[in-house]
């Protein structure tokens, strides 16, 4: 995780990374159907945010927020209601 | 699913791996290519990242992500990195690090941000300052395989000391005709500069990018403002946000680094 | 592992490889007493956000004060500035690790806005902050009265600019900053506590950074 964003770093997948731990597959290229707008979405295309205290994955079309995650020592967590489904 | 995308691929639990800093290679007044060997490096698609992870001798630890920008048939793994004030691991790679010393690296990461040869062309790159890393990483891949698809490089810099790879795209647009690098300087031109001038704008795109109707694929890398405003105007130009890629370096909270 | 150079390999797989040379420059000129647990000092001013800086016109900017479905009171931007300003310079811990000393900034106290609205004791043990974008964090009462907690508009001397939260933000500076809510537009009194973004979701739920409260179990 990146300690100081003032660092150039790869932001965006520093936030898909924290989501990516947790899944077998590539998400990056899943598509995603948001839950306010109903738009489908590659999840590499999503607006990132927060990191580094956890990942906040937007709808570029309506800005809702499809997917989170945060990994702290006491455990891992995701939420996925901003997101209809996730197709692999 | 569009032809540029992957079917869904088992991801493999990445664990870190030792890399040692066999080469260095200074490419502007702050940026400088660090080739690696990497002990189990199984490969990697150009376009693709890797976290590294430095140890100071007390424990603490800082970690950072990287784009390759070696292609995937090279030996060595290069990351390009630009040093930036007041970071806390950028200085250390640009100005401490020396050939011989090691740090740890796990990758490659992403399979949204990737460009094979077999996916072809036309292929549209437009990259801000650093963001041209991972784009040379595919002009590299493309190079080695004899690519013939037209492919265009965009590429917005400060000013000409800016310009990363100046002298290797420079060549090679010379040796490939169907390859054009188009510069712009948005800071500080030199005496007698011919070339372009400013931001990337809407107007720049729609005359240099492949039009809409060639079905371009399009990667876009740099700060979150330069790559948004440009994916905007290339949506707006008719381009299907779809085969626009974008990565974003730098904060998201909408300040430029 | 392969054959050829085993410890290498070895190395990879067992233990972390320490860098020569590198270490934390933040490190360095740390006023010890000043630092809670696990920070460091940093000179710039890290921006983090849960979304997207919304760009928000003062014309159309209020700020309010709720209890359940009343409002006790209601500012547009003339009003609020109208309201005594207090200033003050504190240091500020952020949860991912760094913190910035004796920042400068000036708005309204918490206790300034109770007197405003005309009460003499806050009619709720909690408040819950909501702000422009759908961000959220839950405060105890007992952490803003006292000169603890204001709404500040101004930082360095200067309005905040909008990546850090202008043109108000919630600041609760001996709270892990996350508490100290951007783009703020309402405090709501809640009889009970409840969690806000972070706090419902893998932080904890009051933040002391001197106890290292960082995180829901700690």
């Amino acid at each position: 995780m990146t300690e100081n964003v003032s660092d150039l770093a790869l932001e965006g997948n520093a936030a898909v990374s924290l989501v990516q731990e947790l899944f077998a597959c590539d998400i990056t290229v899943a598509r995603a159907q948001c839950e306010a707008c109903g738009s489908i979405e590659g999840v590499g295309a999503l607006r990132p945010y927060a990191a580094p205290m956890g990942a906040v994955l937007r709808c570029t079309h309506c800005d809702g927020v499809l997917m989170r995650a945060v990994h702290t020592p006491h455990g891992r967590w995701l939420e996925m209601k901003g997101a209809r489904y996730l197709r692999f | 699913m569009t032809a540029t995308e992957t079917a869904a691929r088992p991801v493999r639990r990445l664990k870190w791996q030792l890399a040692q800093v066999r080469e260095i290679v200074v490419e502007t007044y702050r940026v400088k290519s660090l080739l690696l060997h990497v002990a189990n490096w199984r490969g990697h698609l150009s376009g693709q990242h890797v976290d590294i992870r430095l140890t100071a001798e007390d424990g603490y630890q800082a970690q950072r992500s990287y784009s390759i920008a070696s292609p995937p048939e090279d030996e060595l793994l290069t990351l390009t990195v630009e040093r930036v004030e007041n970071g806390e691991v950028s200085p250390y790679l640009v100005d401490d690090l020396r050939v011989g010393d090691q740090f740890d690296l796990r990758g490659p990461i992403g399979g949204y941000f990737v460009w094979t040869a077999a996916m072809g062309g036309p292929l549209c790159l437009i990259a801000g300052g650093s963001g041209v890393v991972p784009l040379m990483a595919m002009l590299r891949h493309r190079e080695r395989r004899n690519g013939h698809a037209p492919a265009l490089l965009l590429y917005s810099s400060r000013s000409p000391e800016d310009v990363i790879y100046r002298a290797e795209l420079d060549a090679m647009a010379r040796r490939d005709s169907h390859l054009r690098v188009v510069n712009t300087l948005t800071r500080k031109q030199p005496d007698g500069w011919m070339g372009r001038r400013g931001r990337i704008d809407k107007a720049l795109l729609a005359q240099e990018c492949f039009p809409p109707e060639q079905s371009p694929k399009i990667f876009v890398c740099g700060s979150t403002p330069f790559v948004e405003d440009v994916s905007r105007f290339l949506v707006e130009l008719g381009h299907d946000p779809l085969t626009v890629k974008t990565e974003r370096f730098g904060p998201s909270g909408g300040q430029a680094p | 592992m392969t054959g050829t150079l085993p410890n290498e390999s070895m190395i990879a797989m067992n233990e972390t490889t320490i860098s020569r040379g590198f270490r934390s420059k933040r490190q360095e000129q740390t006023p010890k007493n000043r630092l809670p647990p696990g920070q460091y000092v940093t000179t710039d001013f890290p921006v983090l956000s849960a979304g997207p800086t919304p760009q928000i016109k003062l014309g159309d900017w209020t700020f309010a004060l709720q209890l359940g479905a009343s409002l006790l009171g209601k500012w547009n931007w003339a009003e609020f500035e109208a309201l005594p300003q207090t200033t003050i310079k504190v240091d500020i811990h952020c949860v991912t690790k760094w913190s910035k000393l004796d920042t400068n900034w000036q708005g309204v106290t918490f206790d300034d806005l109770l007197k405003a609205v005309g009460l003499t004791e806050p009619p709720a043990p909690y408040i819950m902050a909501h702000c422009d974008g759908g961000y959220t964090t839950n405060v105890p009462v007992a952490d803003l009265i006292g000169d603890q907690g204001m709404i500040a508009t101004r930082y360095e001397g200067l309005p905040i600019p909008p990546a850090h939260g202008g043109p108000a933000r919630l600041l609760v500076p001996h709270l892990y900053f996350w508490k100290s809510a951007k783009w703020v537009r309402r405090l709501r009194f809640m009889e009970k506590d409840q969690p806000g973004f972070w706090e419902s979701f893998g932080y904890h739920n009051y933040g002391d950074p001197w106890k290292e409260q960082r995180y829901d179990g700690d």
